[in-house]
C-alpha cells in the first residue's frame, strides 16, 4: 500500500513551472530515492509535502486521507539548506524540535540522548551548532528529523558534502527507519548511493514525472546487454553478424552486446564458442545514472 | 551617595553567583547528564506550541551575553540617575542644624520639618549665637536656628532654589515666625494650634496658567527614557530574530510542524516577556533605590507614572514587535536589516524625541497631547501627561483602547506578511505580493 501519495501536484511560479502534474508514491518500509536534474521541483515537491509552498492543484495524502498539521507533526524534515539555529545549543535544539512535535519533556530528552549517541555527536551536545563541522551539523539535522520517531522520513539532498563515513552512518540509519515500516524520501545526485541504499526511484524533469519503480527492474529493464569475451577475437568479429543482436562496444577484448527481445542468448553463446574459448559471458544491469540520463534526455 | 557602592557590589555579587550556580548545574563544566539539564521546558505546555517557541526565546536570550551586559549597563544607569540628583540637592548627606537657646520643643518641632520636607538633620546644640555663627562660617553647620528668633545660613537662599535644604529653612523660618506671633498675640497652646491648623483657602482661575512642576515629572522623563531604551533594544531583537530565522532556513523546519502564526506570536510574546521582566526589574530597583536614598522618584504622583510607564511599555511593544517581526520576514541579510529598521524607527524616534522635549521643559504642548492618542507614539506622550498630571483616567483608557484596536489590526495583517514573506527566498517580496496572500 501506498502510503504516501503525491497525487497531481502542480505548481508555477510566474512563468516557471516548478510542478507539473506530478504523481507518485511511497510506500512504507521502502527507501525511495528521489531524482532529477537540478530546478526539476525536487526541493518544491519536498516543501509541499509539509505545506511550506501553496500548491496550484493536487494533493498530498497519507493513508488516504489528506495532509494536516496533525499528520505533518508525525513526518520528519530535513531540508537541503541546513535548518538549524546557529547560536542554539545542539542537544537543547534536538530535544526542542521534539517538543515541536509533541513530544513532552522527558521524552524529548531521552530521544535526543539516544540519537546524538546513535549519530556519534553526543559529545557535541553542549556545543553551539555553528561550532560544528559540517558533517556533524548535518547529523545534528538528521537527529532533528528522527527525535520524534516520525512514520514518514523526508530528506533534502542528506548525503551531500558527506565523507564516507558520514555517507555510511546517515545511509544505515535511513534503510533501518525503512526496515520499521517508515517511509523514507530522500533526494540526492550521488546515483550510486542511491542504487545502493534505495528499493525504489523516482525521477522528474521540469517537474513532471518521467520514471519510477524499483531499482531491480529499472536495471533490468529495457534491452538485455551482455558482455562477452572470447580469446582469439578480442574484436568481436563473431558477433558482428548475428541477426537481433548489435555490438555496443568493444573495450580491451570485452565485446557489450546489446540483444533484441526476441534473440535468444543461448543462441550468442553458441556463436561465441564457435568463435573461441569464451572466458567471460555476463548479463549487465544498467547503471542507475544510464537509466537517469535516458529519463531526462541529458 | 553611600548607596552607589552598596547597589553595585549587589548587582556584581548576584551576578557571580548566577554564574556559579550555572556552572554548577552544568557539572563544572563537564556535560550534564541530558535529562537532568532539559528542566527549562517544562512538562506543561502553557499556550501550546506558542508557549513553546515563547519558552525558547525567554531561554535564549536570557542566556545572551548581549543581555547580560545590556542589563548591567541599564542598573547602573538607572542608579545613577536616581543617585546623582539626590547627591546634587544635598539630601543624602545630613544636614548638620546649629541650635542656639533651645529648648525640647524646639528640637521636636525642627525635627518634624525636616520629616515633612525629606530631608535628614543633625541637630548640634550651641552655647551662643558667636560661635554657632562661627562655625557656620567654618562649614561645620549647614544651619543655625537662634531660640532668640533668628536663623544664620552660610549663603543666601535664592527664591527659585528647590532643593530640600532651602525649603527647610523656609518651612522652619515660617512655623517659627507664626509661632513667636501667636505668643505675642496671648493665644493658648489650642488657639495657637488651631491658628497653624490654617490651610489657604483653594484659588481658581477662569483660564489655565501655566502648571507648577509636579514631583512625577522627573518620574516621567525616567520613564520615557527607559521605554525607548527598552523599545529599541527588543524590536530589534524581534527583527533580528525572526530574520536570522529565515536567513537560516530553521525556519523551514518549524513551519514544518507550527503554524506561522504560533511561531510569530511566539517570538513576540517570548522577547515581551523578557523586555517586561527587565523593565519591571529596573522599576524596582530605581524604586527601592530612590527610597533608601530619599530621592523625590517615589513622591507625590510619582507611583501612578511609574505605573503607567510600564504599562505603556507593553503596550507600545505589542504594537511595534508586529511590525518589526513582520519586517524581519523580509530580510535575509544584515544590510536589509538596517534598511528596514531605519524607517520603523522613525515614529518612535519622533514621539520620544517631541515627548522627551516636553517633559524637559516642563510644559504639555499642544502636540504632546495629540500625540499621546496615536498608537505609535503615545508609548511616550501619554505617561508624559501622566506625569504632568494633565490626563484624566477616561483619556488615559481611550488611548489605550485606541493601542489596543490598532494592535489588534496590526497584528493581522503582520501574519499575513509574515506567513507570504518568511518561506521567499532569492529576493525582496514585493508589496502587491503581499495583498492577496495565500497559506496555510
Amino acid at each position: 500500500m501506498a502510503d504516501l501519495q503525491l497525487d497531481g501536484l502542480s505548481r508555477r511560479f510566474g512563468a516557471v513551472t516548478a510542478l507539473d502534474d506530478l504523481t507518485f508514491s511511497v510506500p512504507s518500509g521502502h527507501v525511495v530515492g528521489f531524482l532529477g536534474p537540478n530546478g526539476a521541483g525536487k526541493t518544491t515537491t519536498m516543501r509541499a509535502i509539509f505545506g511550506l509552498t501553496d500548491l496550484d492543484a493536487g494533493s498530498v495524502r497519507w493513508r488516504g486521507s489528506p495532509v494536516g498539521p496533525a499528520e505533518r507533526r508525525r513526518f520528519g524534515y530535513m531540508p537541503e539548506e541546513r535548518g538549524l539555529y546557529p547560536n542554539m545549543l545542539v542537544a537543547d535544539q534536538v530535544e526542542y524540535l521534539g517538543r515541536l512535535h509533541g513530544m513532552d519533556g522527558a521524552s524529548a530528552a531521552a530521544a535526543t540522548r539516544q540519537w546524538l549517541e546513535r549519530l556519534e555527536v553526543a559529545d557535541r551536545a553542549d556545543s553551539k551548532v555553528e561550532s560544528l563541522s559540517h558533517g556533524n551539523q548535518q547529523r545534528v539535522q538528521l537527529a532533528a528529523a528522527l527525535v520524534h520517531d516520525p512514520e514518514v522520513l523526508v530528506l533534502d539532498e542528506p548525503l551531500a558534502g558527506l565523507d564516507p563515513t558520514g555517507v555510511d552512518a546517515i545511509g544505515e540509519v535511513l534503510v533501518e527507519q525503512a526496515g520499521t515500516g517508515r517511509c523514507v524520501l530522500f533526494s540526492s545526485h550521488q546515483l550510486d548511493l542511491v542504487e545502493d541504499l534505495c528499493e525504489s526511484v523516482a525521477i522528474i524533469d521540469h517537474g513532471r514525472l518521467v520514471v519510477s519503480g524499483s531499482v531491480d527492474e529499472l536495471a533490468t529493464s529495457g534491452p538485455r546487454r551482455l558482455t562477452v569475451r572470447v580469446e582469439g577475437d578480442r574484436l568481436g568479429t563473431w558477433a558482428r553478424a548475428l541477426p537481433g543482436v548489435s555490438l555496443a562496444e568493444v573495450d580491451g577484448g570485452e565485446v557489450r552486446l546489446v540483444l533484441d527481445e526476441f534473440t535468444d542468448s543461448d543462441t550468442v553463446l553458441d556463436a561465441a564458442r564457435a568463435a573461441g574459448h569464451v572466458t567471460q559471458f555476463v548479463f549487465e544491469r544498467r547503471r542507475l545514472s544510464e537509466v537517469f540520463r535516458e529519463a531526462v534526455g541529458r | 551617595m553611600k548607596a552607589l557602592p552598596v547597589v553595585v557590589a549587589v548587582l556584581i555579587v548576584v551576578t557571580i553567583v548566577r554564574l556559579r550556580l550555572r556552572r554548577r548545574a552544568r557539572g563544572g563544566g563537564h556535560p550534564a547528564p541530558l535529562t537532568a539539564r532539559r528542566a527549562w521546558l517544562g512538562d506543561r505546555r502553557l499556550l501550546g506550541d506558542t508557549g513553546l517557541v515563547a519558552s525558547r526565546e525567554i531561554r535564549e536570550r536570557l542566556r545572551g551575553r548581549m543581555f547580560r551586559v545590556v542589563t548591567v549597563i541599564l542598573f547602573v544607569v538607572v542608579a545613577a540617575a536616581v543617585v546623582v540628583p539626590t547627591i546634587h540637592s544635598g539630601s543624602a548627606k545630613a544636614t548638620r542644624v546649629g541650635v542656639v537657646a533651645g529648648s525640647a520643643a524646639l528640637d521636636a518641632e525642627l525635627r518634624t520639618v525636616a520629616t515633612s520636607v525629606g530631608l535628614r538633620v543633625t541637630l548640634v546644640h550651641e552655647s551662643d549665637a558667636p560661635a554657632a555663627r562661627a562655625a557656620v562660617g567654618a562649614g561645620r553647620l549647614d544651619l543655625v536656628v537662634d531660640g532668640s528668633g533668628k536663623l544664620i545660613v552660610p549663603d543666601p537662599i535664592a527664591a527659585t532654589d528647590t532643593s530640600a535644604r532651602a525649603r527647610y529653612v523656609r518651612a522652619v523660618s515660617s512655623t517659627l515666625g507664626a509661632e513667636r506671633a501667636f505668643a505675642e498675640a496671648g493665644l493658648s497652646p489650642s488657639q495657637a494650634a488651631t491658628v497653624a491648623r490654617a490651610r489657604p483657602l483653594p484659588v481658581e482661575s477662569v483660564h489655565p496658567g501655566k502648571k507648577v512642576r509636579t514631583t512625577g515629572e522627573a518620574t516621567a522623563l525616567l520613564g520615557v527614557i527607559l521605554i525607548f531604551i527598552v523599545l529599541t533594544q527588543y524590536l530589534t531583537w524581534t527583527l533580528m530574530g525572526v530574520m536570522e530565522e529565515k536567513a537560516s532556513r530553521v525556519v523551514e523546519v518549524l513551519l514544518a510542524t507550527v503554524r506561522p502564526v504560533q511561531l510569530l506570536a511566539g517570538k513576540v510574546v517570548g522577547i515581551g516577556t523578557v523586555a517586561l521582566v527587565q523593565a519591571v526589574s529596573l522599576v524596582v530597583f530605581a524604586l527601592v533605590l530612590a527610597r533608601l536614598v530619599g530621592s523625590s522618584l517615589v513622591q507625590g504622583g510619582a507611583p501612578v507614572v511609574v505605573a503607567a510607564t510600564l504599562a505603556w511599555m507593553v503596550l507600545g511593544y505589542a504594537f511595534y514587535s508586529w511590525v518589526y517581526a513582520a519586517a524581519g520576514s523580509l530580510a535575509e541579510r544584515q544590510d536589509q536589516v538596517q534598511s528596514l529598521a531605519l524607517p520603523l524607527s522613525a515614529p518612535l524616534i519622533f514621539g520620544y524625541i517631541v515627548s522627551l522635549t516636553g517633559v524637559s521643559t516642563g510644559n504639555a504642548s499642544l502636540l504632546v497631547k495629540v500625540l499621546a492618542y496615536l498608537p505609535p507614539t503615545a508609548p511616550f506622550a501619554m505617561p508624559t501627561l501622566v506625569g504632568f498630571g494633565d490626563v484624566a483616567w477616561w483619556q488615559f483608557v481611550v488611548s489605550v483602547a485606541v493601542s489596543l484596536a490598532c494592535t489588534v489590526v496590526l497584528a493581522r495583517v503582520a501574519a499575513r506578511v509574515y506567513r507570504t514573506a518568511v518561506l521567499r527566498t532569492g529576493g525582496r517580496v514585493r508589496l502587491r505580493e503581499l495583498v492577496p496572500a495565500r497559506g496555510r
